[in-house]
């Protein structure tokens, strides 16, 4: 078993490599994730199948020992008391062992997807949200996840439902053929006979989860917009709005609950009437004394019994279908493909100028540029090809396009801050975790960004501070302030900053300007901006239009001959 | 086959890997759980229940739908009623057989149970449905009652909880009492009632019976008690780890490009990985729990049925003239019976953790009446002069954020606050929408205090708009109109004319009657800000507070906003807290806050002449121009 990760049903630490899927196809995949488990699930599956045995061949059991008792044989009382006994101890071991078989192979399954899916979430990094939305992501892992995992679970219980089903009717005919086989054609009848119910309570089901989810959305939605609706009102509105769904909620309930009770209902009738047919023959049988009263009780233990393993049955193949559905989710987000592709070998020389194709500008190493844009999403876009974000092909440093360099390479050399950086949950000691030059301090680099300030206002002291709800507490200015200070602790050779300051006062921004400046000394830094504080510090200062460079100039020519550009940075 | 048997102790988690809100790992073995184990002091800003109010509630909704009640319990009583003639027929039925078979009826035994059956099916199919009736009701007013408590908590309050917490309660907690009202509480029901009812046949069987039947109680009570000592709380932390695993995840997934920016691609795969083991880690304890406790339990199964027989075959008696004669009818009739009370003991003993974790979510639910009100003292705004005295005010004690702010604004003034962030610029525009009083000092509204009316009355006089900027779901006609539900759509198109989204707007495909929010059409940041303002724009009040308000928009949209704002808003009293030094340069007055204190007053030219910190910015933002 060399590299399984799972060597016991009671060792589950999961490793952090879950291994190489096949990924071929949905056969090959379930193939895959089977042979990572296919211990826990063979050892479940016999305990599985030994305790559903078990509480198969209990009737059999009574039925003997009530027939000794009426027989007044006493060894044979002792004996078959003993053996029920032995056998419900056996049935409590086993059905122990195959619950932690169970278990076992749940937790793997499901740790190893979780793992799975976070590499490739991973993987996918920036461009994960033009394949994939993030609602698809958390859908995959508290849904698909769980019904794949439970698909497996229940192999062992399968297994064990369809033997003891095959023994126990093999008993039936074997004592008497006639009742023997009416049991056995009877139970799956009576199973099809619930059939018809399935599809209506499932539909009913599904319509009142939908009721439920949306009932839900909209209470969740009324409290994260809580402070608007005290701010200005609508509270009665909306409150109404939640009060209808509620109620939408109830009456879908009590029509769902009608079908399970008819259901239910079915499940007392139809194994009722089984019984009231043992009765019959069976009981002419032992008058004609072609059978013993003992096993007439048994028969009526076993077609009670026997609806179990049809139950299980039924519950098994639900599970499988919609195992077989989520497997087919999961299988299309692990198969997404990043839009890029990099060398994997070269690695980036140094000082060489980046070069952007399509808007003709470039970057010489170690200037501070400035950029000024005459639209944002122009801006966006720049500030993700320079990075190597999108369409690495076009943009080149020195003569080589960023997609032939190592993707590691890159993002070492060239960092691109984009408009609104994402803060991670955690603590201040973790949000500059990042690999960084190590030229920079933490607290320089909070100085720079003009962000000691934050640290003060957050609960919890120094790097220990918390970034409560990734820094969603934090007003917009000051989650600016706090990614800028961790782009700046990084301190790449190459540094593009997307208007890095839009949320910051203009006290800030000046300070933030001029010591940002003199951090970046001698580097390569790109400020893509309209804020003439920052512009004014800049060696040049590119103005593009349309997407294309149609002026480079210092800050003060450019607003002295350009009208356009006046217009773009001037605001009064 | 010893191999996989050995326990081989796991790998500790990485604890620097675990977000600040993790679980700490469960105590070793079946050790119990503490009561508050991993709950931090951030869940808790909102107040829980005590169990004695959880108590007093649950029996003022018993008592309320009494009637409800007590029909589901008498059908359910009809229905273990039914299900107990079967056993007892065919034990009588299988005695005859035995000793005179010629008397036996087969007919009539079959007609008894056959009836019993179609009885028992009846009335099952209705106590079902009362049930869910009921169920449901109660679930819906309970549900409901919470989320109009919640919309009437006071601002300051709703803002310290955090949006999170609430949430989880809104969301998480009514789920878990869906799911105990919905399952375990009919199933206990029935339950018990058939526990009762199976007894009862059996004491009216052979009362010997019901001593092998009681013989394993004990037991079961002692390792249940043992479990439910540990399992509730224990659970709970399994379901949240659970959800940290996901959280972890949606987190990787939505700051892709930070994440591959910082090369932090390794350090995910650690974190997912270390929210995964420290879940596997509770899952292992709670399946410890279960294998101690399972046993006793499995043994319910066997145990009883087997001494019935025993207990049998000891007092069997073929004279059936004898006092506490056992025949053979009885014995089929108590073994059966026995066989009987395994099922609703097991279901019982699986849904009490439910329930239990269902009345620890009433108790976050009902933790709700708990927040004291807003404080108001009743006065009437004369006027509409915005006056703050010697106003002070800090977050935490000993550090205030304001210190001493006073000031006069006349109706119709613009005014502006600049200041560098973290100076109390924010603060001080809550504390002026009323939103809570200061600790010391006053503000008011024609001489009323601000933060002591009524909210509806308070929002009438002043309204805030920060740079939150939350889409509701719905149509976008129920977005803006949020003050004046019933506005005509003309009056919605004029408000979005006035912060220059009516082009936008008109180009949807639904035009007023789009979905937007979650789930819905999605609006940029940008266009999201302008519906909060044509929200203030139809609520009109006379003074209004944008803190920020146009910020997310780029330089030239905020200031054609501004502009054509300025129109709809002139003769209003106008408030704006503003990084843009052109806001200020607007305005009748401005104020510059430094260090909780206004330094400087006075129109632009007045600062300018001061020369103060003001004109040094101005100048240094200008000086090219």
């Amino acid at each position: 078993m060399g590299n399984r990760l799972y060597r016991t049903p009671f060792d589950n630490q999961p490793a952090l490599d879950p291994g190489e899927p096949d990924l071929s196809s949905t056969r090959g995949f379930l193939w895959w994730l089977f042979t990572h488990q296919l211990r826990v699930i063979l050892v479940g599956t016999l305990f599985g199948t030994i305790g559903l045995l078990c509480s198969a061949l209990s009737p059999g059991l009574f039925g003997r020992g009530i027939q000794a008792i009426a027989d007044q044989d006493h060894s044979k009382i002792q004996f078959w008391i003993v053996m029920i006994l032995l056998l419900g101890v056996l049935q409590a071991i086993t059905s122990l062992l195959r619950h932690q078989c169970g278990v076992a192979s749940y937790l793997i399954c499901i740790s190893r997807l979780q793992a799975l899916v976070g590499r490739k979430a991973v993987d996918l990094g920036a461009d994960l949200p033009r394949l994939i939305s993030t609602g698809e992501i958390s859908a995959v892992n508290s849904n698909d996840i769980e019904k794949l995992a439970g698909a497996f679970d229940i192999i062992p219980r399968l297994v064990g439902a369809v033997v003891s089903f095959v023994v126990v009717s093999y008993i039936l005919i074997s004592t008497t053929p006639t009742v023997g086989i009416m049991v056995v054609i009877a139970v799956p009848l009576l199973g099809l006979g619930i059939a018809p119910i399935i599809k209506p309570l499932q539909k009913r089901q599904t319509i009142l989860r939908e009721k439920l989810s949306h009932s839900s959305g909209i209470a969740a939605d009324i409290v994260s917009g809580l402070r608007i609706l005290r701010g200005i009102g609508g509270e009665e509105s909306f409150l109404q709005r939640f009060r209808e769904a509620s109620q939408e909620v109830r009456v879908a309930a009590v029509r769902a609950a009608r079908v399970r009770g008819l259901l239910d209902g079915l499940q007392i009738l139809l194994p009722g009437s089984l019984i009231l047919g043992v009765i019959w023959t069976g009981g002419k049988l032992v008058i004609e004394e072609k059978m013993k009263v003992g096993e007439l009780l048994a028969f009526y233990g076993y077609s009670a019994y026997l609806a179990m393993p049809l139950h299980i049955m039924t519950e098994s193949s639900q599970r499988i279908t919609s195992g077989l559905v989520a497997t087919r989710r999961i299988l299309s987000l692990l198969c997404q493909k990043p839009f890029q592709t990099w060398d994997t070998k070269r690695h980036f020389p140094k000082d060489e100028a980046l070069r952007d194709s399509q808007s003709g500008l470039e970057i010489i190493s170690g200037e501070y540029l400035g950029i000024v844009c005459d639209d944002s999403l122009t801006a966006d876009d720049l500030c993700d090809r320079l990075g190597g974000y999108l369409e690495a092909k076009s943009v080149f440093y020195g003569d080589s396009p960023l997609s032939s360099f190592t993707r590691d390479s890159v993002r070492a050399q060239i960092y691109s801050q984009e408009k609104e950086p994402s803060i991670l949950s955690g603590n201040v000691g973790s949000h500059f975790s990042a690999q960084s030059s190590g030229r920079v301090s933490i607290e320089q680099a909070l100085r720079a960004a003009s962000a000691e300030d934050i640290l003060d206002s957050l609960e919890g002291e120094g790097m220990a501070a918390e970034l409560v709800e990734r820094g969603r507490t934090l007003s917009g200015g000051q989650r600016q302030r706090m990614a800028l200070a961790r782009t700046l602790f990084v301190d790449a050779p190459i540094l593009i900053l997307d208007d890095p300051t839009s949320a910051v006062d203009s006290h800030t921004e000046a300070r933030i300007a001029s010591r940002m400046k003199e951090l970046r000394l001698g580097m390569t830094t790109v400020v893509i901006t309209s804020s003439p504080l920052i512009l004014d510090l800049t060696d040049r200062v590119a103005l593009l239009i349309a997407g294309r460079v149609v002026a480079i100039g210092t800050h003060k020519d450019l607003l002295l001959s350009n009208q356009a550009y006046r217009e773009l940075v001037v605001r009064g | 086959m010893m191999k996989f048997r050995r326990y081989s102790p796991p790998t500790p988690v990485d604890e620097s890997k675990l977000s600040n809100g993790a679980y700490p790992a469960p105590p070793s073995g079946v050790k119990r759980t503490h009561k508050d184990y991993g709950i931090g002091e951030s869940a808790n800003r909102l107040p829980i229940a005590p169990e004695s109010t959880v108590n007093k509630e649950m029996k003022i909704l018993f008592l309320k739908h009494k009637f409800g009640f007590l029909s589901v319990a008498f059908l359910t009583l009809l229905t273990v009623a039914a299900s107990l003639v079967p056993p007892r027929v065919f034990g009588n039925f299988l005695q005859t057989l035995q000793k005179n078979p010629e008397d036996a009826q087969i007919s009539q035994v079959v007609g008894i149970v056959g009836i019993a059956i179609l009885v028992r099916t009846i009335f099952s199919y209705f106590t079902n449905v009362r049930a869910s009736i009921l169920g449901e009701f109660i679930l819906s007013s309970v549900r409901e009652r919470f989320v109009e408590k919640v919309i009437e908590i006071p601002p300051s309050a709703a803002e310290r909880a955090g949006s999170g917490e609430l949430l989880s309660r809104t969301t998480t907690d009514i789920d878990h009492i869906t799911w105990a009202m919905r399952d375990a509480v009919p199933i206990i029901s029935i339950c018990l009632i058939q526990i009762i009812g199976i007894s009862a046949a059996i004491m009216t069987t052979a009362p010997i019976f019901m001593l092998a039947t009681l013989a394993i109680l004990p037991i079961v009570a002692i390792s249940t008690r043992w479990y439910l000592h540990r399992s509730p709380q224990a659970y709970r932390i399994q379901s949240s780890a659970y959800c940290t695993v996901n959280s972890v995840l949606v987190e990787t997934a939505e700051s892709g490009r930070t994440i591959d920016a910082l090369r932090l691609g390794n350090d995910r795969n650690e974190r997912t990985h270390a929210a995964s083991a420290r879940w596997l880690e509770w899952e292992r304890y709670t399946l410890n729990l279960r294998v101690r406790w399972f046993p006793t339990i499995e043994v319910n199964s066997v145990l009883p049925a087997a001494l019935v027989l025993a207990f049998g075959a000891i007092f069997y008696s073929i004279d059936s003239s004898k006092p506490g004669y056992i025949g053979i009818a009885t014995i089929t009739a108590g073994v059966l019976y026995a066989q009987m009370m395994v099922q609703p003991i097991e279901e019982l003993l699986w849904c009490i953790d439910e329930l239990q974790t269902g009345k620890a979510s009433l108790g976050r639910l009902f933790g709700i009446n708990e927040i004291p009100p807003r404080e108001i003292k009743d006065a009437k705004p004369d006027g509409k002069t915005i006056e703050s005295s010697n106003v002070r005010f800090g977050y935490r004690a000993g550090k205030d954020v304001l210190k001493d702010v006073s000031f006069l604004l006349k109706p119709g003034t613009r005014l502006a606050i600049v200041g560098p962030s973290g100076a109390g610029k924010s603060t001080l525009g809550r504390l002026l929408a009323g939103l809570q009083p200061p600790d010391l000092g006053k503000i008011t509204v024609g001489n009323a205090e601000i933060g002591f009316l009524p909210v509806e009355q308070a929002r009438m006089e002043v309204a805030l708009v920060t740079q939150e900027h939350h889409v509701f779901m719905g149509t976008l006609r129920q977005n803006v109109s949020l003050a004046k539900p019933d506005v005509s759509d003309e009056e919605i198109w004029q408000a979005l004319e006035a912060v220059d989204a009516a082009g936008w707007a008109k180009a949807l495909e639904n035009g007023l009657d789009t979905i937007v929010g979650s789930g819905g059409a999605r609006l940029l940041p940008a266009q999201a800000q302008q519906v909060a303002l044509s929200r203030l724009v139809l609520a009109d009040p006379h003074t209004l507070i944008l803190d920020e308000a146009t910020s997310l928009l780029d330089q030239r949209a905020a200031k054609h906003l501004e502009n054509s704002l300025a129109a709809v808003l002139a003769g209003r009293t106008v408030i704006a807290i503003a990084h843009r030094l052109q806001t200020a340069f607007d305005a009748d007055l401005i104020a510059v806050i430094e260090d909780g204190q206004i330094s400087e007053w006075g129109s632009h030219n007045d600062l300018m002449l001061a020369n103060g910190a003001y004109a040094k910015l101005w100048r240094s933002w200008r000086d090219e121009s």
